[in-house]
């Protein structure tokens, strides 16, 4: 295999690609490479670690059509201190490959391309759907850090994605706070639903475009599509909780406060929590006033009122400091809401005049 | 192997497979793999996903098929299917256990004064037992040099004399930053000298041990019965003490009662102030319980506090291997051991307590003596039956601190004096006669 490309495109499919690669050791070698295909579709780089997969088309010249295996994290580091503009040359023979450009060669040993694997598309595709690629990120994005990091329970370590009536939305939760983030979408759009593991949607989303992506689905696997390229992951098909229903209809207190006293006080509060990460909200009606408060035997303690607009009655729960600030970079008004449902009954945040994302914790025991 | 049995099946397609590809690819493809039914001849593998799926249908399809028509011809075909998450197995989460980090500076020792950081007089604890000794102590860091020079402190292993000396370097230190403190044993005295004597160099150790305005020497009963050493340390003894300069010694043993050393040693050392540390009362056991405690951040109840102390007899130092334990408990398992917890990690701390009846140690005895084991018993005299049976009550309060009166009535009712001075007679002589010290040896082995 005989293959020119430009230095910059070169690089910027390595980065894109190496992504999609095993980083774990202990499995199959080329499982950690990235193969290089030359043949009649043009240049494309692939990568797999069994759970997502890439399949990345890269312009170039192919003097020699060919495969080769190289491995991921090390082409990486070569390509990603490439300086200039210019081309490079990747020339295969026996076991290594020889890259080279006007000012030097290296000499790069391969990996066995025979045991690398075939990337799976979906059979006989269930639902079939386009969707602009920016739309899926930052749905993506904004609820997948409130996946549970545990295998345990798969669901929960998964972000829901589904549409209905014009609008998709991304949820995520583990338990013990939940995101739902939601997005009209211009046209008609069928109604799917689809569970993608956490750590698969956030390489996935990062990877593609801002232009439309055709999504395929089936029962098992998902696939998402772009003149450029494919990726494609495993879907996870236990059934979702029914999440709708813990979202409380009725709330007992109501706070409104600016988003940067909200972010401002739970951060110097935050630090006098104690080893449970424990820190109260109170909820003062008379007094216009959201008070947050902790302590810890070590420290010391700490409490301080913010100005707010505080219908309901009054009531203080616990909460664990780094769930409340979680959805604080999500929101993007100045404004923000919480509503409680009351004593060991979730909290509800969300930012004023922004209805497509819904933050909601659970307290902790007082 | 039974055929029907999917579990059994797929165990045998595994040892197959394991020896005809390598173990990457078999860790990789086979691992969450499973064979899930076998239904008219067809056997049914769970995958965990399409990604296995194609790869078994492109590379291992053949193979699969060969074994399984290897068990039985029964075996028409394979089909895979994706198994849903439910069944595979959850990979075990581990709980995350805090460890915090052992401090590196407790083994940190001073080259330039060799005293050990960790001995402070913080972390002493005062008691009855001691109080004399810590105000000498005291006494000779406000006046070094005039009060009580030399001091001289003595007293059983693992009392703490050695924590003291150097608490006084340290607090010494610390109140006269410019002035030059040493510390060392009496044996790395003795090896210096003799180190200096063969490289030629016996003029520069005299000079580097009279530059010290604090000399501290620990353990000098080891410089019983080596004359040239001991009046090295005489004349270096001389030399610091007329220029004032304070001295500190410490020993298992008073002055007087150390063996072998020249007199005009013996006398300059009890010259100055001579106290000792005896055997910790409870109550200061208790409060040497809490503070080690304390220091290492554990709080222990009360009961447990006391039962530690009350149980382990004997030196500190044991005492603090009991504290030890204790809290490399508390930081395993991150809460402190409640009272049954602590009385069964101090078993194996204390001293296995050996019962033997008496009968054993006669029988013992006199077949070692080659004698009738009645003839213990009797109102004999015979010089070949007087020696065992005097041994005998040797080690039976020796060793198993049989009371006297009790060792007199099991060997044929004799008085208690009478045993306790056989006691005494067989303790002198071990103390002089090799053979008999050996013969005991070999009963003692005998017994265990």
């Amino acid at each position: 295999m005989i293959i020119i490309l430009e230095k910059k495109e070169f690089s910027e499919a390595v980065a894109r690609v190496a992504r999609f690669a095993e980083r774990r050791s202990a499995t199959l070698p080329v499982l950690a490479g990235i193969a290089i295909v030359a043949g009649d579709d043009g240049i494309k780089l692939r990568a797999t670690n069994l759970e997502t997969g890439i399949d990345f088309k890269v312009v170039g010249t192919i003097k020699e059509p060919g495969v080769v295996a190289l491995p991921a994290s090390t082409l990486r580091e070569i390509t990603g201190s490439f300086s200039g503009t210019g081309t490079i040359t990747l020339e295969h023979g026996g076991e290594t490959v020889i890259i080279s450009s006007p000012a030097g060669r290296s000499q790069l040993k391969t990996l066995s391309y025979e045991d690398f694997p075939t990337l799976p598309f979906p059979e006989a595709s269930a639902a079939k759907f386009t969707l602009p690629g920016s739309a899926l990120r930052t749905l993506v994005l904004t609820v997948a850090p409130c996946a549970s990091p545990s295998t345990v329970r798969p669901e929960l370590g998964s972000v829901l994605l589904s549409a209905e009536g014009g609008v998709v939305k991304a949820v995520a939760t583990d338990s013990f706070r939940l995101a739902e983030k939601k997005m009209p979408i211009a046209g008609t759009i069928t109604p799917f639903s689809i569970l993608i593991p956490a750590k698969n949607a956030i390489d996935i989303v990062q990877t593609l475009p801002d232009t439309d992506v055709e999504v395929l689905v089936d029962e098992h696997q998902c696939a998402f599509s772009w003149p450029n390229g494919i990726v494609t992951t495993r879907l996870v098909t236990v059934p979702y909780p029914d999440y709708a229903q813990i979202i409380p209809k009725a709330f007992v207190s109501e706070a409104t406060l600016l988003r940067k006293d909200f972010e401002a006080a739970l951060k110097r509060t935050s630090v006098f929590s104690d080893s449970f990460q424990k820190v109260r909200i109170g909820f003062v009606g008379e007094d216009k006033r959201v008070v947050f408060s902790a302590r810890n035997s070590d420290i010391g303690e700490s409490s301080e009122g913010v100005p707010a607009s505080v219908t309901g009655e009054s009531i203080e729960l616990s909460f664990n400091h780094r769930y409340l600030s979680a959805p604080i970079p999500l929101i993007t008004t100045e404004n923000l809401s919480l509503s409680s449902a009351g004593i060991g009954r979730p909290l509800v945040i969300k930012g004023i005049g922004d209805n497509t994302l819904l933050y909601l914790v659970m307290p902790m025991n007082q | 192997m039974n055929r029907s049995d999917p579990h059994e099946l797929w165990e045998y397609v595994l040892t197959q497979i394991e020896l005809s590809i390598s173990p990457a690819n078999f860790n990789t493809w086979f691992r969450e793999s499973s064979i899930v039914k076998i239904e008219d001849g067809i056997v049914f593998i769970g995958v965990p996903s399409l990604f296995f799926k194609d790869w078994y249908m492109k590379k291992f399809n053949m193979l699969l098929l060969k074994i399984l028509r290897g068990v039985s011809h029964e075996y028409r075909n394979i089909e895979y299917m994706i198994v849903k998450d439910v069944t595979r197995k959850p990979k075990e989460n581990r709980r995350a256990v805090p460890t915090p980090e052992l401090p590196l500076n407790d083994f940190y020792i001073n080259k330039s004064d060799n005293l050990n950081p960790r001995y402070t007089f913080d972390s002493f604890v005062v008691g009855s037992f001691n109080e004399l000794a810590f105000n000498a102590a005291q006494a000779a860091i406000t006046r070094p040099g005039i009060t009580y020079n030399p001091l001289f402190i003595y007293g059983d292993t693992g009392r703490g004399k050695t924590h003291l000396i150097q608490a006084i370097g340290n607090q010494y230190k610390k109140l006269h930053p410019t002035r030059k403190v040493f510390y060392l044993t009496s044996e790395k005295f003795g090896t210096d000298y003799t180190d200096s004597l063969q490289s030629g160099t016996a003029n520069r150790f005299k000079e580097k041990y009279r530059q010290y305005d604090l000399l501290i020497m620990d353990d000098v009963q080891f410089l019983s019965k080596k004359d040239k050493i001991s009046e090295e340390l005489f004349h270096l003894f001389n030399f610091l003490y007329d220029n004032n300069k304070q001295i500190l010694f410490s020993s298992d043993r008073a002055p007087v009662a150390i063996p072998d050393i020249a007199d005009r040693l013996r006398g300059r050392l009890a010259s100055g102030m001579t106290v000792d540390i005896g055997e910790p009362d409870t109550q200061s056991r208790v409060a040497i319980v809490r503070k080690k405690l304390a220091t290492n951040g554990v709080v222990l109840a009360d009961e447990s506090v006391e039962y530690i102390a009350s149980s382990v007899a004997g030196s500190i130092r044991e005492l603090e291997g009991v504290i030890n334990s204790i809290v490399c408990h508390t930081q395993v398992r991150g809460v402190p051991p409640d009272l049954a917890e602590v009385r069964q990690s101090l078993r194996s701390f204390s001293r296995p307590t050996k019962t033997i009846s008496v009968k054993h140690v006669v029988s013992k005895v006199a077949e070692f003596y080659g004698i009738e084991e009645e003839s213990i018993y009797e109102k004999t005299r015979r010089r070949e039956v007087v020696r065992p049976r005097q041994v005998i009550m040797y080690i039976l309060r020796e060793d198993f601190s049989v009371s006297y009166p009790t060792i007199g009535s099991k060997l044929g009712g004799r008085d208690h004096t009478t045993v306790i001075h056989s006691c005494e007679k067989v303790k002198r002589e071990v103390a002089e006669d090799a053979e008999l010290a050996k013969e005991i040896q070999d009963i003692r082995t005998l017994l265990v």
